[in-house]
């Protein structure tokens, strides 16, 4: 499954990170800079795998544990954003193609 | 032979009787006051004075009860205005344009309304009336209420039967008492205070223009701290106008000629105050301030059988959101509805009854207190904003959604508040929501999410200036021009 921006956020970088609008429920939010900085990977890349190989490469470097701790945070907090309706889950663009 | 007694002959009292008379077999009404011989204010009213206009949803109820009514209050002069196709409203956030939604509302004098009203519900003769009486209290004890005790015309008490009491007599209702008396005690109550203060005159319109203008509402600015201070202008039957300024704590409107007139030429724009210098006064300037929001949850009591409450005497919300009629006349429509369901008047209707009257009081009160209460509703920027004039606008910030207590809005959250808040303005799904909560012709406050998502994605409207927003009415437009060019040497 690829992940996407939902169509019913607005967002924003501003200085103290990423701040959103989610118009269906009227929430404000504003990501510190972890999230915001997940946040942007996930618009740029659409995928949670590449997310978590540049954030474990940003923050891990060659540590193992802290790799997996990377990992485990981005799933975290992409499975939150994904509750709360900000991220949706969409059939990946290469597993459509395989099945047309 | 089964008999309804209505505490009250106002407006939910005659809407109540004039229900309660396809299902008893007889009705009486008993009021403290005396009717006026024509359109007037009288004594036991003295909110009459002031401007009444009866929203698209209470316009909507009325005709289910009275069918009718409202082309006879047309027919005889009361002007109908689309929100906000026919007003020109200046609010916090800029003025509106003129957009066509299904939202509107009534305006003439209370007078003219409750005489066309109260004509009708009493038409068929099934209903008496007993002018000139006061209620005293109820009779029965805490299981059932089987009368009330009524003085006539300052006589000595006496007694009616009755299997079934609505209470109708307004916001300065006795019942809490009255059902303490028989040992119903601890109705619990809620009030929300507005601190604002109303004052109303009536004009005579300058020729021609009479009838020709949109309805005026001038809301507060922005900011809090400040008293907030606005003004309508409604045109009503007979060529005239009613302006009424409001005013929060410190900036009470005066009732003064020249405080009057120059309270209203300081308002933000000085369009009612134009207006009101070019028309001729009729009458006395009106002080009001009973505007408190005030809930009595008869429904959590355990109310004894044959007795209910309705009208202002259960809810009665601050003036400035113009719901008081329409949710008496909803509540009358659901008395019927509930009756008919039960048979009539007897031990099925009682237990579920003033439930369901509450509930149809229950989004103006909501909406109401969503306003002037602590909470604000402000937590998206998307306030109820009154069709009266003060609408006391707050800034948005504070709380969150639930209203938990939440950091100072970043820069990206004031300006989405902005623009959400100016959206209103000039996009008709949003506005034609907004306006349909309102006018309580939709009881679903949520707004139209999808369009908010297209309005925060795309170019933001530019806001009107005070001529263009006064240009989209070309005879009020060319009536100010005439009006600089005979004031020019
Ligand atoms: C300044 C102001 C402006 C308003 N503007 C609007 C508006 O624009 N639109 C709107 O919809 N609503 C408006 N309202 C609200 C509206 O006036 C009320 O909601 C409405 O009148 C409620 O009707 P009611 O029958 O419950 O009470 P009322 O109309 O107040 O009637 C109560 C009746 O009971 C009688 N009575 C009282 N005590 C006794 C007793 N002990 N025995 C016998 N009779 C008794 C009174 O004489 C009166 O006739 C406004 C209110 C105010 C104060």
């Amino acid at each position: 499954m690829s992940l996407r921006i939902s169509e019913a956020v607005i967002w924003q970088e501003t200085g103290e990170g990423v701040s959103l609008y989610h118009t269906e429920t009227g929430d404000f939010h504003s990501l510190n800079d972890t999230g915001s900085r997940i946040w942007k990977l996930v618009a740029s890349d659409g995928e949670r795998e590449p997310v978590m190989f540049k954030l474990s490469r940003e923050f891990a470097g060659s540590s193992s544990a802290m790799s997996r701790q990377i990992v485990a945070d981005v799933r975290d907090f992409i499975g939150t954003m994904i509750e709360q309706g900000l991220i949706e889950e969409v059939p990946s663009e290469k597993a459509e193609k395989a099945a047309t | 032979m089964s008999r309804a007694v209505v505490l009250g002959g106002g407006f939910a009292g005659v809407l109540a009787a004039a229900v309660l008379a396809r299902h008893a077999d007889e009705v009486v009404v008993v009021e403290g006051d005396r009717y006026p011989s024509g359109p007037r204010p009288r004594r036991g009213l003295p909110q009459s004075h002031h401007s009444h206009v009866l929203v698209a949803g209470g316009a909507r109820a009325l005709e289910a009860l009275l069918p009718g009514t409202v082309g006879a209050l047309l027919a005889h002069g009361a002007q109908l205005r689309g929100l906000p196709g026919d007003a020109l409203i200046l609010t916090a956030d800029g003025w509106f344009r003129r957009m066509r939604t299904d939202a509107h509302l009534i305006s003439c004098t209370r007078g003219l309304l409750d005489e066309m009203v109260r004509r009708r519900a009493l038409a068929s003769g099934a209903v008496t009336v007993w002018e000139d009486t006061r209620a005293l209290g109820l009779l029965g004890d805490a299981a059932r209420v089987g009368g009330v005790a009524v003085s006539r015309r300052g006589a000595p008490p006496e007694t009616v039967r009755a299997d079934l009491v609505v209470d109708a007599t307004g916001r300065r209702s006795a019942s809490p008492r009255w059902l303490a008396e028989i040992g119903v005690r601890d109705v619990e109550e809620t009030t929300v205070a507005t601190g604002l203060a109303y004052a109303t005159r009536l004009y005579r319109a300058p020729a021609g223009l009479a009838a020709a203008i949109p309805a005026i509402m001038l809301h507060p600015g922005p900011g809090p701290g400040r008293p907030a201070r606005g003004a309508t202008l409604f045109p009503v039957e007979d060529g005239r106008w009613v302006v009424t300024l409001t005013g929060t704590r410190g900036g009470e409107p005066p009732t003064d000629e020249q405080g009057f007139a120059a309270f209203a030429r300081a308002l933000r724009d000085p369009l009612v105050a134009d207006l009101m210098a070019e028309a001729t006064p009729l009458g006395l300037i009106r002080p009001y301030r009973d505007t408190v929001n005030r809930r009595r949850f008869f429904e959590r009591a355990r109310l004894p059988a044959g007795f209910a409450v309705i009208g202002d005497a259960a809810v009665a919300v601050n003036p400035v959101h113009s719901h008081g009629m329409s949710v008496a006349a909803r509540c009358a429509l659901r008395l019927g509805e509930e009756l008919t369901r039960h048979g009539g008047i007897g031990p099925a209707l009682f237990p579920g009854l003033q439930s369901a009257l509450a509930a149809e009081a229950e989004q103006s009160w909501r909406m109401a207190v969503e306003a002037d209460g602590e909470q604000a509703g402000a937590g998206t920027g998307e306030r109820a904003e009154g069709t009266g004039a003060g609408a006391a606008e707050r800034a948005g910030a504070g709380t969150g959604r639930d209203g938990a207590p939440r950091r100072e809005p970043n820069a990206f959250e004031r300006e989405i508040r902005t623009r959400l808040a100016q959206a209103k303005l000039s996009n008709p799904r949003i506005a034609a929501g907004l306006f349909a909560a309102q006018t309580l012709l939709s009881d679903d406050t949520a707004t139209d999410r999808p369009e908010i998502a297209r309005v925060l994605s795309g170019r933001p409207e530019p806001l009107l200036t005070s001529e263009e927003a006064i240009g989209q009415y070309p005879g009020l437009a060319a009536w100010l021009r005439s009006r600089l060019a005979a004031a020019t040497p």
